[in-house]
This record gives structure tokens, sequence and C-alpha cells, in this order.
């Protein structure tokens, strides 16, 4: 079985660094070290499970900056096969749109059974770039798996989707797009052969001109962005705190009230 | 600049009523709507959406619904992403609003892909100024971003919690909409659906924790702890004091010498706030602190203390939590 | 020698560190309390290649140089130091085979230590032969019949004597009592299931509690010659050169048992308040914790440098080991006694590391090599140049 899994790098929150630039509010990808975003690593690890029970291999997919390849080493330390990366000057900025126009470019010239996607991602990502990518590619859509069950004779998957109640059990043919969630299990730590594994298997690199892009004539990357951010700033630090001294009913309205204008209730 | 509508998708939750995040989000397009000056206008798409718009229609004065038998057993996102998508394109309204949960993601995802509009995730506050303007908090609550379309048309993801839902002041109307053309993309069967209690996450995860300590006194104090945590959805947490003491067991236990948590909300109920616990749950967006002593070392770093008794005050919060979700 | 790891180098040790982060810390103050053997962070290690790291790659190892093994070391170390142990004595038991062994031991045994299914350990210490090493009393007679060694004696402080599956064992095989004190020793592979050989007790310790010191008892254990490391009568120098690469070993635990309570000290003197604010603005803090930064990385640098010089096959050897332990040891116990100092009534009690870590330090001025013994290899080196 192939299975391509989408990954992003993304700011690692345990370096703290992570800031917007001033000048134009994108990321300021290096002031801090970039990690695999951890969603990501949950739908890599059920790859490898399944690879690991099946056969075959994971191949990984990303749209980054060059320095990605750095981050895509430590998923390739974790088990998959090899990876391609769609890197180019003009995607830099690049929205949702040209993320998910791009992304099904690069992963429609692919050869695979399933694609695996994380279910957003920490550096602002709102879990909406893979329900797009199968839609341009017309792929069955099946998100947020807490099961993945793929039955490679049939050429068939059967996902369990979470909701509120419970989940409900979908079945599609392959090649198929799944969302993984955190249900599925917690990610491998990579063993220290796989990091010296991973410097020798195959990263490719793509260029936008590489890659035929999905979804119309439109431009992609920074430049078409239908998105601008126009400011960023810090929350306040916590202040001296409000003291409550009332009767306890008093104080429970006055409590509730707090919590609905801090948007918690 | 747009003079488009502001469009607000109603979800479907399991039994067909209209999804809470979608009462969150037709409000704050009421409010979109009247800073503006367009009209609002929600949207429904189920195999019988009649009473998820005769809710959604209590919001926004005027609501489409849309019957599509095949979300009866089928994923539902793809399909009511392509109707939402053909409405749209139709009727080029300024912006569409949907929750930020899983269902509003997908159809925001197949919407944008369908119709090339940008995307605003994770609304924390929308407001109007020709076009929409949108707060977001990234970086685990680092930063706080604010963003704007660049076009004429966009979708915007709203996070629960980011209003109270308001009815307006007289009912709207429900018109039923035909569902025109094709379905083209996939359609994902249901094969099953189980109803299964979830997984209790890791209290590390948990995004409201109420945490009792010494002031609790006993393992049977702790249910005004549960009680209170049960009312806000969260998890319970204790101290040290609280767990060596056998009142509840470790796997609670926050502080130097148990679980780091950073959830939105932290409740301390009889907690002194001693530096091994302080250093536990410190970044909190939030802390609130209940306890008999005004001095407790808690109150220097809290937002919000109450000198009371936790055993008067405890019941009472969950009390007044429970009749303002009744009301 | 490059002034910066490589990228290989700053890989493993970023991987090493993660999972001491995540899996062991959180394991550290049990295993100290319970002073058990911490059997899930070997097989951990294990796991991730990590006890793969000393030994070459033909036999399953990841031919790590010194300053890899000694990169996860102090990367354990800092959040567990009786953990750290576990690898620093893989190496220190595996280097007489890694300096003598003949092919076939290496292809017999190396495998299953590179997977970390064996465990090994290094009984050279007795009762009285501790710092006077060719002191040893343990006897190997020769079977002249076959050719066998029968081992009787005692050893005693073996670091992981009673879980170690091949213990490596010094002992006397002189013939005539005119043999030369240098010459009177040879090296043999025990092996745990021989009989006559027993564990005869368990040490209580004031640090590394998880780590099990053992005495050790051989009563006529009948070991082949195929299990003789190297030639008769150099065992001696078998354990002086084994000592010489160690040394590192027990250094890199060292600082990072510095850096561990470093860490901790900083970081309360950040959240703790006390008149008005945090103790890390009072300039006596402030004070103590930059002299515990900079005494603990010019540990780290040295040990580093030592590392590299040993692996390039500098011929003082002796003197870079003896060095780089002496400095990181003194270090690690002055470090660690002012990060109870900063964190005041709490240092001292278990709510915090720093109590553990202060006791744990201690060991590492002790064993391998006395400071008093780093002191006297050093002298006679400076010594000898002239």
């Amino acid at each position: 079985m192939r299975i391509v899994v989408l990954v992003k790098p993304v700011p690692d929150t345990a370096s703290g660094g992570e800031r917007l630039r001033p000048d134009d509010w994108r990321l300021d990808r290096a002031a801090t070290t970039a990690t695999v975003n951890a969603n990501d690593e949950y739908a890599l690890e059920a790859a490898l499970k399944l690879t690991e029970a099946h056969g075959g291999e994971v191949i990984l997919l990303t749209m980054a900056g060059t320095g990605a390849t750095d981050t895509m080493r430590k998923a390739l330390a974790m088990g998959a096969a090899s990876g391609v990366l769609v890197t180019d000057d003009a995607l830099g900025g690049s929205d949702i749109v040209s993320t998910t126009r791009v992304l099904a470019g690069a992963l429609g010239a692919m050869e695979y059974d399933l694609a695996f996607a994380g279910a957003d991602t920490s550096d602002g990502g709102g879990g909406v770039v893979p329900a797009g990518v199968a839609a341009l590619l017309g792929l069955p859509y099946l998100s947020y798996a807490a099961k993945i069950e793929p039955d490679p004779a049939a050429r068939t998957v059967r996902v369990n989707r979470i909701n509120p109640a419970g989940y409900e059990v979908l079945e599609a043919p392959m090649p198929a797009l799944v969302v993984a969630t955190q249900a599925l299990g917690e990610p491998r730590y990579p063993s220290l052969k796989g990091i010296m594994a991973a410097r020798s298997k195959g990263l490719e690199t793509k260029a936008l001109a590489d890659v035929a892009v999905v979804g119309g004539d439109a431009a992609v990357g920074g430049a078409a962005s239908t998105t601008a951010v126009l400011s960023a700033e810090a929350p306040p630090p916590r202040g001296a705190p409000r003291v409550i001294r009332e009767p306890a009913d008093e104080a429970a309205r006055q409590v509730v009230a707090f919590l609905a204008e801090r948007r918690i209730i | 600049m747009p003079a488009g509508a502001i469009w607000v998708h109603g979800e479907l939750a399991g039994d067909g009523s209209l999804a809470n995040i979608s009462t969150e989000a037709a409000t704050l397009a009421r409010a979109l709507g009247d800073a503006a000056g367009v009209d609002v206008v929600g949207v429904v798409v189920g195999a019988d959406p009649s009473a998820a718009a005769g809710e959604l229609a209590r919001y926004v004065p005027r609501v489409l619904a849309i019957a599509e038998p095949a979300t009866a057993d089928h994923a539902a996102g793809t399909i009511v992403g392509q109707r939402i998508a053909a409405l749209v394109e139709r009727d080029g309204p300024a912006v569409l609003l949907t929750g930020a949960g899983p269902e509003g993601r997908d159809v925001a995802g197949v919407v944008s892909a369908l119709t090339g509009w940008g995307v605003l995730v994770n609304a924390v506050g929308v407001t109007w100024d020709d076009g929409p303007v949108v707060t977001m908090s990234v970086f685990g609550g680092k930063l706080t971003t604010t963003s704007r379309l660049t076009g004429d048309h966009g979708i915007v993801t709203v996070r629960p919690n980011v209003v109270t839902a308001e009815p307006a002041g007289s009912p709207g109307r429900v018109e039923d909409v035909e569902a025109a053309g094709a379905l083209t993309l996939p359609q994902v069967p249901i094969v099953d659906r189980v109803e299964a209690a979830g997984v209790a996450a890791p209290i590390e995860e948990a995004r409201v924790i109420v945490a009792g300590g010494r002031g609790v006194g006993g393992s049977d104090g702790f249910k005004v702890v549960e009680e209170l945590a049960a009312e806000l959805g969260g998890a319970v947490g204790a101290t040290r004091a609280a767990v060596d003491s056998g009142w509840i067991p470790y796997a609670q236990q926050i502080g130097q010498t148990g679980k780091i948590v950073k959830p939105a909300l932290y409740l301390a109920l009889g907690i002194s706030g001693a530096i091994q616990h302080k250093v536990g749950m410190q970044t909190a967006e939030t802390i609130v602190a209940v306890n008999r002593d005004p001095d407790a070392p808690i109150a220097d770093f809290a937002d919000l203390v109450v000198i009371g008794d936790l055993f008067e005050v405890a019941p009472a919060i969950t009390a007044a939590l429970r009749s303002r979700k009744a009301g | 020698m490059p002034y910066r790891l490589s990228e290989d180098q700053a890989a493993l040790r970023d991987a090493v560190r993660i999972l001491a982060d995540e899996q062991i810390a959180p394991r550290a103050a049990e295993i100290d309390r319970t002073a058990e053997f911490p059997w899930d962070v070997k097989e951990l290690l294990a796991g991730h290649d990590v006890l793969s790291l000393p030994y070459p790659e033909q036999y399953g190892g990841l031919g790590g140089d010194l300053l890899t093994v000694c990169l996860a070391v102090e990367q354990i170390s800092r959040v567990c130091a009786t953990s750290g142990l576990i690898l620093a004595v893989q190496e220190l038991a595996s280097l007489p085979l890694l300096l003598a062994g003949s092919d076939d031991q290496k292809a017999r045994w190396f495998p299953d230590l590179a997977s970390g299914k064996l465990l090994i350990a290094f009984a050279l210490t007795e009762a009285e032969a501790g710092s006077d090493v060719a002191a040893a009393r343990t006897r190997a007679r020769r079977d002249g019949a076959t050719g066998d060694w029968i081992i009787d004696g005692s050893k005693r402080f073996i670091s992981q004597g009673s879980v170690a599956d091949l213990i490596v064992v010094f002992a006397a095989t002189a013939e005539t009592d005119e043999t030369a004190r240098h010459r009177r020793l040879s090296c043999f592979v025990v092996e745990k299931d021989m009989p006559g050989f027993g564990v005869e007790r368990i040490e209580h310790k004031m640090g590394i509690r998880g780590s099990p010191t053992a005495e050790l008892s051989f009563n006529g254990v009948r070991v082949p010659d195929a299990n003789r490391i190297g030639e008769v009568g150099q065992g001696f120098e078998i354990a002086m050169r084994t000592l010489d690469r160690s040394r590192p070993g027990i250094a890199a635990q060292a600082v990072g048992i510095a850096q561990g309570a470093l860490d901790v000290a900083s970081a309360y003197a950040r959240d703790r308040t006390q008149f008005g604010k945090p103790i890390a603005e009072f300039q006596m803090i402030g004070a103590m914790l930059a002299d515990m930064d900079a005494q603990t990385e010019a540990a780290r640098q040295l040990l580093y440098k030592a590392c590299t010089e040993i692996d390039a096959g500098a011929p003082d050897t002796a003197r870079w080991s003896a060095v780089c332990k002496l400095v990181a040891g003194d270090t690690a116990m002055r470090v660690t006694t002012d990060a109870v100092q900063v964190l005041g009534g709490y240092g001292y009690i278990d709510e915090f590391p720093v109590e553990r870590m202060m006791r744990d330090a201690k060991i590492t001025q002790l064993y391998e090599g006395t400071q008093q013994i780093q002191r006297l290899v050093i002298a006679r080196a400076l010594t000898a140049r002239r």
C-alpha cells in the first residue's frame, strides 16, 4: 500500500520563539526551530502502522520553504520512505486557497492508495485544506478518523468518523483522502537508527513550475493571497486580580459573568 | 466594496436540530448585518432540514432550507459544501460564516475549493469595516492577529463561545429551496452509526480544569469539585496535599510532582497556590480561585479571587451555570 | 577539532533529549524512591537504539564515537542519573571487548548487547582493592586438563552487577609471586548463569539509588578459555585503557546532573516570588545561577574536547579523561549543592528534584577512580612530560 501523508513544518512551541514579521505579518519562520505539526504526526503514525501491517510505504508531501527539508528528515526518521517538497519563493505567504490548489496539484501527480492529513496545524491552520484538496481532486473525503481500516484486496477503506454522539462508520473506494485525529494513537519517537537512516532517504524538491496546480487559472502564492493580516499583538499580561467578597450567590453570579465575558462559557 | 449579504451556515446536530455553534454564528451574522447594513441569510442543508431551519429562523430574518436526501446516509460535509457552493456562487454574499468545528471546517474547505473564496479561520472575534475583520488567537494564545479578506467574498469559520446566542426580536422566515444540479464529488456512504461515550481526554488536554486542594477536606468534599467540573465540561484536578491524603488519584495531581497544565480556565477551590502547585498551572489563560484566606499566595496571580467558603461558593456557581444554560 | 557538533551528533543528542524529557523524567523520582532498577527505561533505551551506540555497525550497533555516547549519557542524566548510568555502564563494561576482544568474542556478544537484550557489568573493584587495582585477590586458576579457568573471589561496588547478563571480571592469574604487579591480572567474561556465580548483597546508597550496586561472589566458577579477553597477564593494562576511555562517560553523567539542577534552579528562581518579586531578580541568587551556568558549560566543553581528542587517538588519552572527569565531578557537586541553596527549604524536600540530584552527584567524585586518583593520573602525565 502506498500512503501519502501531508506534513507541514510549524514553529516549535517548546522553543517559544514564534512571532510574525512586523513588515508583512508573515510567520517569521527563521525565528524559531521548526518541527512536524503535531496533528500530522498522528496521521504519519497511523500510516506507518498500516504499512507495517499491510506492507507498502509512506511518502511525505509538504509545501513549505527550503528549510523544510530538516523537518521532513524528522518525519523520515519516524519511518516514512521518501518525501516530496514543493518549494518556491512565489509560494511564500500562501493562503488557504493557494495551499489547497498547489497541494492538490502535487498530490494529483503522485500514485497512492490513501492520502492522510492531520486535523489542523498549530501555526494558525483551520483544518480546511484537506477537505479542499479532496474536493479539487474528486477524492472520497473521510474526516476526523478515530480508526482507519483499509482492505487492500478489495481496494476500499473504512473509517470511524468521530461525531458528538460517538462515531459513524464510513466506507469508500481507494484512492481516498482521510483526515486523522489524535484518537488514532500516539506517534512514535524516532529511533536513533531511524534518524541515521533518514539522511539517505530520498527527498525530491519541486518548484511551482513543476506542479500542475489544480482549480483554475488564478495565480497562487503570497502575492495572490485572498486574506491579509492587519496586525498582531501579544495578549495583555495578567493584571492585578479582581477580588470578590460578596455572599455566595452574588459571588457566583459575578463569576459566571466573568467567565462569559472571557468567552469560557 | 461588497454590498453582498452575510450568510451563515446552520449545522445539523445528530438528531436533526440546530447545532449550538450555529446559534452563536447566527447571532454574530446578525450583528455584522446590522453593522454593514446588509441582508442576513441562513442556509441549512440536510435530509430533513425543517427543524434546524425553523430554529435558525429565530436568529436571522431569512433561512434557505435545502432538502438533500443524500445526507441521510452519506458523509455530509462534501454534499453540504457542494450545495452551499452553488448557492453562494449564485447569490454572491460578502461572507459565509461557518462553525470552526469538524462539520463547519469540512463545509468551509469544500466551499472554498469550489469557489476559490478565501477563508479566515478560528475567529474569536468578527467586526465589520467594509468587510469582515477577524481576530484570531494563534500559537496557543501567545499572539492575537487581526485579518481581513482581500477580495469581495470569503468564508469565516467561527470558534465556539465567541458570542452568546441571542434570538432576534421577531422570527424570520424559512424558504424551501430545491437542490439544483448533480452532486459531482464522490459520496461516501455511512455504513453504521455507533453511539459511544467519548474516551476521557487526558487532563493535560482539558480546556477547563476545576481543582481541589487541602481546603476540600476529604474525598466527599471532592463531589463539589466534580459537579462544578461537570457543569463546565471540564476535568478534575488536585494538589499534592489532596492526593497524598488519598482523596483523589495521583493521575489528577497538578504541580511540580504531578502534571503541568495550560487550560483555558483553571478554577482552584481551597488551594493556597504554594510554589510547588503554582508551577503546574500558572500558565493557564484564566485563573479563578475560591479561598477563605485573602492572603493565600494564589490571590497574587489569579485573575479573579472569591474570598469565601468553597462549599458555599462552588455549588452556587454550579447552580448559576445551570440556570444560565436553561434560560 | 570542529567547534560545533556534527549534524548527526546534534540530531542524536536532540532525539535522546526528547526521549529523556518526555518518557524518563516522569519516572525519575519514583526510581529514586523505590531504589528499583528501571527495566522499563532500559527497554525504552534499547527500543530506540540508544544502547546500541557503543557497538560497531557490523554487529548491529550505531558505531557511535565516544562523544556521541557521552552526548546521550548527558541528556539522560539531566533528568535521571540512574538512567544515564545504564548506557554509561554498557559502554564501560564493553570497552575491554572493544579494545582487546577477539572477533569471535565480539561476534558472539555484541549483537545482543547492541540490541539491548543483554546487559554487561564491569567487575574490577574489591573490598581490599579499590584505588589499588593491582591488589585484586580474586583468582583465576587454570585447569590444565581442559584449559578452563576456575575463578574464586569476590567483587564489591559493581554497578548493575545484579542485573547484568555478562560480567567482565578481572582476576589474578599470576603463576609466581615474583610476577610484576601490573602483570598479575587477566580479564574474563563470566555469564550470570554459570554455576558458582552469585550476588551477595545490594548496597543502600546515598544516590543513583535505582542503579543496583552489588557485591558479587565467585565460588569455583568455571569459565572457558574462549571467554578470556586479551592475553594472560594483560588484565591490568586492559583495565587502565578501559578507564581512560570510560571516564568521560562519568563526566557526561556529571555534566548532565549539573545541567538538570541548573534548569530546576533557574525555573524556580523565575517563579518563586518573595519580597514582592521573583527571587531571580535578587543579585545573590542571580550571581549563584550565573556561576552555576559558567561552571557547567566549562565542564561540558572540556568533556566534548576530551572525547574528541580520545576519538582522534591522542597519545595523552589518560590525561584527557582524567581532567574532564575531575572537573565535571567537582562541578556537579558544587552546582547541585548550589541548586539546593537556591531553592532554600524547598530544595531540601523531595517536592523538588534538586536534593536527589545533589545525592546523585556525589558518586561522580568517587567511582571510575576517585578525584584523588584522577589527580594522580594528571600529575604523572605532567611530570612525565619533562
